[in-house]
């Protein structure tokens, strides 16, 4: 059903860009908090039945990711001039949907889950949410790029779309990346000092930590690129958008070739 | 007892007429007495600014026969002649309700959909607040246009926008920068549309403007009636750094700001964005400068463009408009749907 309202709600994101997105709009906000509704239930349907918080396997994984765009938005959607957001969220809500709903990404579970421990729990659950956040600052981005195209081809809809300044965009993005960058590095470095890998394996050879450390690195350069060499705007919104479709499309890979995250 | 309007406006007079038909702020009161103690009427809110004068009044007898008396007492407490039937207008309920709720929403003004009107209004209804000129029912349509106007504001597209060059920059400063507040505007040139431009920018808490110009002493005219500061023309380069709105408008015949020039400064700037508004014709910024990072370059056709298109969707807007306030003034006069105003698109009010 959350897929579904996600997949209503990209479809009426379009006809809203096509039209330049002019009117402040209750019927996505609707849509979307309706969808994180359906989401959130089934999030915690998985939960209870898991007894725990669900992150075990990649659907999942990519589930909470998603839920945590979708809760994000339905808190900044109440502000008015935020309210836009949902217009360039959806379309990825919907992709992170149908992801997640790919066959095989969520094999039926034994009498155990595949880990345990609040450490575990904890190391996943700060890098969903890093991912989340570099999701959000993903979509800041896109809004950014639109909106600076926008004014510099003197388009209409660069003054009468509802799409915010883009220098706050930046900042969104900015506090986004970081914020992500904080969670990644505090779930990285938990898991570097709490767990130990199991037998025969190491965190240095394992696919998903060295993918993890590439993924850290490159927003650590796009921050170190904003603030040190004053890579502002344009470049920063590519570089936020383009990580997180780096993650997105590298990251069931990684997961899929680790034996310590794919038993 | 029901609401009627009697007014002249820019649609129905010239200045020259309306001239002659403006009441002073110290005028309302005997204007207000004089209507009172007529007994045609037992409340009233006179509005006047410089493109209408309005009486609305809760009439106490006949409609027709109140606003047939009401253009002698204004004739004569102003001492001038009676104007020409086709110099003024009168409408009563529900187009006088109607009409109130267009004013205040700034559909009636000379610039569409202006605001401007309704702080002219508000004032002129607390003038007869104030004096006790006013009872429950002018009370309530007033209550109740500001209150549709307000809605209107915001669920259509009426005020949206820019209609002039001045405020179009400061549309698209708003659509740049987070806020205006705390902008350094840098003016190059001294002319009449760029001190216009700054005038706007200032009013929406730009913090300084600088005056660049080649003659500095015109320079400095313009820095002090703007409350900034001169700069000498050869200096103009070291306040980039700290300068966010550029307002370019000198007579000179070549670029005064090319692409070479700015790249450098762009980088003192550590990229922080940068508004250019060109108004010089022939320009003065070369528009390669547009193909920088964080450079926004708006040249005169490309604002009187905005405003243009601003204007358009304004108009466009109208008929919506008109719907909410026949809807609403529906609403507030208790009426059925049958018999009242008409559905096809947006009739003008019927005179009485």
């Amino acid at each position: 059903m959350a897929v579904l309202l996600y997949g209503g709600s990209a479809l009426y994101s379009i006809f809203l860009l096509r039209r330049g997105l002019r009117r402040d709009n209750w019927l996505n906000y609707g849509l979307l908090a309706l969808a994180c509704a359906f989401h959130t239930v089934a999030m915690l349907k998985r939960g209870f039945s898991l007894q725990r918080c669900p992150i075990n396997n990649l659907y999942e994984a990519v589930a909470f990711i998603g839920w945590t765009i979708s809760a994000s938005y339905l808190f900044i959607g109440l502000f008015s001039k935020w309210r836009s957001f949902g217009a360039f969220a959806s379309p990825l809500l919907l992709v992170l949907g149908i992801f997640a709903l790919m066959p095989g990404l969520d094999p039926p579970r034994g009498d155990k889950p595949n880990f345990s421990g609040w450490e575990v729990s904890l190391h996943a659950v700060l890098l969903l949410l890093s991912y989340g956040s570099f999701g959000l600052a993903s979509v800041a981005g896109l809004m950014y790029l639109t909106q600076e195209r926008n004014l510099k081809w003197r388009k209409l809809e660069a003054v009468f779309s509802l799409i915010p300044p883009i220098q706050r965009l930046e900042a969104i993005t900015g506090w986004s990346v970081g914020a992500g960058f904080l969670l990644l590095t505090s779930g990285l470095a938990l898991g570097a000092v709490f767990l130990t890998p199991p037998p025969g394996t190491s965190f240095f050879k394992d696919a998903k930590v060295i993918w993890s450390m590439l993924v850290w690195g490159l927003y650590l350069a796009l921050m170190v690129s904003r603030w040190q060499f004053a890579q502002r705007g344009r470049r920063f919104a590519f570089g936020a958008v383009g990580g997180f479709v780096f993650i997105m499309l590298t990251f069931w890979g990684a997961k899929l070739l680790s034996n310590i995250h794919n038993p | 007892m029901a609401i009627v309007v009697w007014g002249i406006s820019h649609h129905t007079a010239p200045v020259e007429v309306r001239e002659r038909f403006a009441v002073s702020e110290a005028r309302v009161p005997d204007l207000m007495h004089r209507i009172k103690n007529q007994g045609i009427a037992s409340e009233g809110v006179i509005l006047s600014t410089c493109n209408r004068v309005e009486i609305y009044l809760n009439a106490a007898v006949e409609p027709v026969r109140v606003l047939a008396e009401l253009r002698r007492i204004v004739a004569d407490a102003l001492g001038c002649a009676e104007p020409a039937a086709n110099e003024c207008y009168a409408y009563q309920e529900p187009h006088s309700v109607e009409h109130l709720c267009r004013v205040a929403s700034g559909m009636d003004s000379m610039v569409l959909g202006e605001t401007e009107i309704l702080g002219q209004l508000k004032k002129a209804y607390e003038t007869a607040l104030n004096n006790q000129w006013t009872g429950a029912r002018l009370n309530k349509a007033f209550q109740r246009a500001f209150q549709i106007a307000k809605h209107i504001r915001t669920e259509t597209q009426i005020q949206r926008g820019t209609v002039s060059v001045g405020s179009a920059a400061v549309d698209l400063a708003e659509r740049i920068f987070e806020t205006i507040q705390g902008r350094q505007v840098l003016v190059i040139g001294a002319g009449d549309t760029s001190e216009k431009t700054a005038r706007s920018l200032l009013s929406r808490g730009a913090r300084t403007v600088l005056v660049a110009n080649r003659s500095f002493d015109r320079a400095a005219a313009l820095a002090e009636a703007l409350g900034g500061r001169a700069v000498r023309w050869d200096d103009w380069n070291s306040v980039f750094a700290e300068t966010d709105i550029v307002i370019s408008s000198t007579a000179a015949p070549h670029f005064v700001l090319d692409r070479a020039k700015l790249e450098p400064l762009m980088d003192l700037r550590r990229n922080r964005p940068l508004l250019l508004i060109d108004i010089a014709v022939p320009r003065d910024i070369d528009p390669e400068v547009n193909f920088l990072d964080n450079v926004f370059l708006y040249n005169i056709d490309d604002l009187q463009s905005i405003a243009d298109d601003s204007m358009r969707q304004r108009q466009r807007e109208l008929e919506r408009c008109e719907e909410i306030i026949r809807e609403k003034v529906r609403e507030l006069l208790g009426q059925g749907t049958r018999g009242y105003g008409g559905g096809d698109g947006c009739p003008k009010p019927a005179s009485v």
